[in-house]
């Protein structure tokens, strides 16, 4: 509950630094918070309580989402500074980060629909206005509007939801629903079952979750590239916190309605997201199929739903969000140097600045599952709890995606060693540098010692 | 002592990754000094620990593989058999890395020659060291690799780059046997730690087959590593490394651990005599084998390879016989002797610019006094002349034969005969006589530097003393080697148990010395008196020669029975199996995954309203499948 506290006073803080006129220190100021409120969240381990008449719970998995979001938006803001030095109002780019991580943090304690309606809310809004915050660049904008309008459609579905779970049980209180299910003891109504795959609907469009995927490529394309990173690091980590947690948590003993329709929503996410993957000629929006491949993996932990299924999860957003943050930046630096962010800008890069070439590679390896990296060990458990429930095919199917996407993520590793004739070095400051070796070396470290994150929940 | 244990392998490993990794910032010798520095550390913590250690203790460190019920952990065994091991590879392997800084001095790699020592050093102390069987065998890899990298150390030869792969290639099929004892070890036993495995074989009878099997299987592995019949042709192929490099990996350590695999797993032999009786064969065909094709050859390294795989017959001959302690022994005396010799052939080689056929040498004897003198110490204990150190374990190894069978006796003396005979004419042709090379080399010849011949003279004198550790019981009650080991060891019950009579033994050391004098007259006469030299040209060889003097002819019906066929079965499954069907397979997926990428691409068009309109299809899906369609 601190943690929000903290959170919310920076975010206030960072509003009102204008008028205080202290812009310059609000970098610092915000790190510090940031660390802070990491602080508090890891005080609230094991404690288990409630808040505003049971409206939140911090949980352990609660505890653990929240910390992995602010040590993502953490490292974010490391990576990100020239972001705020462009024209547009440096502020309020802070403060709408900031608001964004406290939705994420909602989205991973709520114990009440309306309070993941609201996190999802507070996290959704401030993306809109980042993604379109290139005010010059018409893309930006079409990815704004486009994002703004599509997920007005999405959250049409996930109000229906639920108010048609309202009608069906008379609440909108977690504990409550969960308990009606259990009561009709597999006779679930019909209303109910329509009210769960309206929220399914909803969720599966924040993960992009194909059929539903398809504002992902065009927004993340179009969006500031820091931005980008933001949405598919934290945003991508709260909204399948949210998602699972309301699965789990909540419509467990009603899986035999929606078990089948996630399994193939997942399938299809796994092929779309690999294969469309593979024919791009721009590393942000390869980036972007690669994140929709992801989001298909991390549905598998949401099918499979046993006690390897928490740990998984928080352990596959960890690497991945490690690996794909890293790729960003790598992706940051090049692109403004290049001036575009297609894959050639990348050839040659090995000779041209190896750590970046270095980070890159490790970045890759990992997305694209390869031991030691973290990447492995987190398809790895995603696999296991799945196939301890027997879902074999979907298995299958994730292997064979995974293998096109060692196909695309190679072709990154390929182009770095091409050999180049211009020799222009590419200038990285010190602070980019500790970056590139922390997430490296958090690859490495998660790879060779899953059991650290994933042993936790 | 026993905490700094774990100094004793990682000291050479830090020796190895520091000269390894910064070979251009040692300039100089320094390379070669620091690597001898680390190795007799090494060597004083291993003789701490001979006087200190009362029994034999075991040091766990750490979990390496903590895999379901498999658990290996990093853990020593410090017992007499190790310790004597420890001491052979410090201290022997020190003498060798001095010796090297003079003999390597002038080569480029000299750096890098130093990082691959240290490293075999490493390994070879993990091998004698660890105490399951993965460790073990993870030091014995390391080795093989080790022995690949020096053999192949001047690798713009390409020749030498086949010798080195000769040597790697058979000894992977000596592995293999090893790897998959260690398995049938696990599966028996549910451990690989000596400990559980031998207290697990102390409670079953004789003549298990599975203990049978197990032990047939890691013979396999000492027959590729110890250069046995039918895997022993890569070792005098291996003569291509640096001298120093055959004097410890080829004659002194590495070859040699398969005896001391076996000693170590000597519970598991002693319980399984069909095993030793296989042993007995095959070292005995062995050692007469391959002492008669060093009658013939010509290249004086080549001659003490074949020697150096005769002796090792010799020590599986022992170990057949259920006398570990006689086995190990003969490798202690071993190391001291051929060390020695290869140090020296070193030195004749230094001296002669590299020159290694014996028909270019000749009469050293006076430009090179300290070498010749040295040589003649190894040539004296190899032959088996009393009071040298060849001599007790030899003939040690010889009586506890006789006790057993009488014609296996026979065969080994005949052997031992023929290793006189070869080594006098070794010694012989080298030394004495008039020069034969080039008159270049003549005008070159010169003693070699004392930091090449001081290794040499401590060699020797161990050579000449070394046998002390273990007298007959004719001349003493106390055999200290044996009494020092026998804690580790044990005597097979299918053997026949008793020690040779004195009379037997006297007759033996009467006859052998008589029949050596004889024949280092003979030997003497023939290429000294006669001054005869092996012609040059083969056209001049006698039939018989001939044939030894290509060696049977074994690597030749090697390359036409194995090779050949290999290479094409190999290249049929490359123009079948790999491009065709393999490559094939993966083309057309990625075509079919390429042209899928292609159509779903054009799925993105841009257009809100055909996004839209795809999530509404899928609604509609859903709840139809969900609402309708159970």
């Amino acid at each position: 509950m601190n943690t929000l506290i903290i959170l919310s006073a920076v975010g206030v803080l960072a509003l009102f630094s204008e008028m205080l006129n202290f812009k310059k220190a609000l970098g610092a100021i915000i790190l510090l918070g940031l660390v802070g409120a990491f602080a508090a969240d890891v005080m609230a381990w094991n404690t288990n309580r409630h808040y505003y008449n049971e409206m939140m719970v911090v949980d352990n998995f609660s505890v653990a989402f929240t910390g992995l979001l602010i040590v993502i938006t953490f490292l974010w803001f490391i990576m990100s500074p020239d972001f705020f030095r462009e024209p547009s109002s440096r502020i309020d780019h802070f403060a709408l980060i900031i608001f964004a991580l406290i939705g994420g943090q909602l989205m991973t304690s709520y114990n009440n629909m309306l309070m993941l309606f609201l996190g999802i809310e507070i996290l959704s809004i401030p993306m809109f206005i980042l993604a379109g915050s290139n005010k010059s660049d018409l893309k930006s904008n079409e990815a704004a509007l486009k994002y703004f309008l599509m997920a007005a459609f999405a959250t049409g579905f996930l109000l229906f939801g639920m108010a048609l779970i309202y009608g069906a049980t008379g609440s909108f209180q977690i504990q409550n629903i969960t308990q009606f299910i259990k009561s009709q003891q597999g006779n679930i109504p019909v209303m109910l079952v329509a009210g769960i795959l309206m929220m399914l609907v909803g969720l599966a469009f924040k993960v992009s979750a194909a059929p539903f995927h398809f504002w992902t490529p065009d927004v993340y394309t179009g969006s500031p590239t820091v931005i980008t990173a933001f949405m598919s690091t934290v945003v991508k980590t709260a909204a399948f916190a949210g998602f699972f947690r309301l699965f789990s948590m909540c419509f467990e003993s009603s899986s035999a309605t929606w078990a089948n329709t996630i399994w193939a929503l997942s399938a299809l996410t796994i092929i779309i997201g690999n294969v469309t993957a593979v024919y791009q000629t721009s590393f942000k929006r390869m980036l972007a199929y690669s994140s929709i491949s992801h989001a298909g993996y991390m549905l598998m932990a949401i099918l499979a739903l046993n006690q390897y299924a928490q740990g998984s999860i928080l352990f596959y957003a960890t690497a991945y969000s490690i690996s794909s943050i890293t790729a960003f930046a790598v992706l940051l630096l090049v692109s403004h140097l290049a001036g575009n962010d297609s894959i050639e800008s990348f050839n040659g890069l090995a000779k041209k600045n190896p750590l970046l070439a270095f980070a890159t590679v490790l970045a890759m390896l990992s997305l694209a599952g390869i031991p030691p990296l973290a990447g492995f060990f987190a398809k790895y458990y995603i696999f296991t709890a799945a196939l301890q429930q027997h879902y074999t095919g979907l298995v299958i199917i994730a292997v064979m995606g995974s293998l096109i996407g060692v196909y695309y993520y190679f072709r990154i590793i390929i182009a770095l060693f091409k050999s180049e004739n211009d020799d222009v070095v590419i200038p990285v400051n010190n602070t980019f540098k500790v970056f590139l070796v922390v997430t490296s070396v958090a690859a490495l470290l998660l790879g060779i010692m899953p059991q650290l994150v994933a042993g936790i929940l | 002592m026993l905490q700094l244990v774990w100094l004793i392998p990682v000291l050479p490993l830090i020796g190895f990754l520091a000269i390894g990794l910064f070979q251009k910032k040692f300039t100089g010798k320094s390379a070669g000094i620091i690597a001898s520095a680390t190795v007799f550390i090494s060597f004083v913590i291993s003789c701490g620990l001979f006087f200190q250690l009362s029994s034999a203790q075991t040091i766990d460190y750490f979990d390496w593989i903590n895999v379901g019920s498999l658990k290996i952990p990093i853990s020593f065994l410090i017992d007499p058999v190790s310790i004597v091991m420890l001491l052979i590879i410090t201290g022997v392997g020190f003498l060798i890395h001095v010796y090297s800084i003079g003999y390597m001095g002038h080569d480029e790699g000299f750096a890098r020659f130093f990082s691959y020592m240290n490293l075999f050093i490493f390994f070879m102390l993990i091998l004698v060291m660890g105490s399951n069987y993965v460790l073990m065998f993870a030091g014995w890899e390391g080795v093989g690799l080790c022995s690949y990298l020096l053999i192949g150390f001047w690798f713009k030869n390409n020749n030498y780059n086949k010798a080195a792969n000769k040597a790697f290639i058979m000894n992977r099929m000596g592995d293999l046997g090893f790897l998959l004892g260690i398995i049938l070890i696990y599966v028996t036993f549910g451990s690989v730690r000596f400990s559980e495995v031998f207290s697990g074989a102390a409670k079953l009878p004789d003549n298990q087959p599975v203990i049978v099997a197990i032990t047939m299987l890691l013979f396999i592995g000492a027959m590729g590593k110890s250069a046995q019949i039918p895997l022993y042709t890569w070792l005098p192929d291996a003569m291509a490394g640096p001298t120093p490099v055959s004097a410890l990996i080829h004659a002194a350590t590495m070859v040699t651990a398969g005896i001391y695999m076996v000693v170590r797993s000597n519970i598991l032999y002693s319980i399984a005599p069909p095993t030793l009786e296989f042993i007995t064969v095959i070292g005995t065909a062995t050692a007469i084998f391959s002492a008669t094709i060093a009658l013939t050859q010509t290249d004086i390294k080549k001659v003490l390879a074949y020697s150096t795989v005769s002796q090792l017959g010799y020590m599986f001959v022992a170990l057949g016989v259920g006398a570990y302690s006689t086995g190990l022994f003969h490798v202690t005396t071993h190391a001291f002797f051929k060390a020695l010799l290869f140090l020296a052939a070193g030195s004749v080689i230094h001296a002669m610019s590299g020159e290694q056929d014996i028909r270019n040498m000749g009469g050293l004897k006076k430009k090179l006094p300290i070498t010749h003198f040295v040589f003649l110490v190894g040539v004296l204990a190899i032959s088996g002349i009393p009071p040298f150190a060849g001599f007790f374990s030899k003939d040690e190894i010889l009586a506890m034969a006789g006790v057993q069978s009488k014609p296996l006796f026979i065969l080994l003396a005949v052997t031992s005969v023929l290793t006189a005979v070869y080594m006098f004419r070794l010694y012989f042709m080298t030394f004495f006589g008039s020069f034969r090379g080039t008159h270049d080399q003549e005008h070159h010849l010169h003693e070699s530097p004392s930091v090449m011949t001081m290794p040499l003279i401590v060699l020797a004198i161990l050579s000449a003393l070394g046998g002390f550790l273990g007298l007959p019981s004719v001349f003493s009650e106390h055999h200290l080697f044996k009494n020092y080991l026998s804690s580790s060891l044990t005597v097979p019950s299918s053997v026949i148990h008793s020690e040779p009579s004195h009379y037997f033994e006297w007759a033996m050391i009467l006859v052998s010395i008589i029949t050596l004098i004889i024949l280092i007259a003979i030997t003497y006469n023939r290429y000294v008196k006669k001054g005869y030299v092996t012609p040059l040209a083969e056209i001049n060889f006698s039939k018989t020669f001939k044939t030894l003097y290509h060696k049977y002819y074994v690597d030749e019906i090697y390359e036409a029975l194995i090779v050949k066929p290999l290479y094409w079965l190999s290249d049929m499954f490359y123009k079948v199996f790999d491009l065709k069907i393999i490559d094939g397979t993966v083309n057309s997926v990625n075509k079919g995954v390429n042209a899928a990428s292609s159509t779903l691409r054009l799925m993105q068009t841009g257009n809100i309203g055909f996004y839209i309109f795809a999530m509404v299809v899928g609604v509609i899906l859903m709840l139809i499948y969900n609402l309708y369609g159970k």
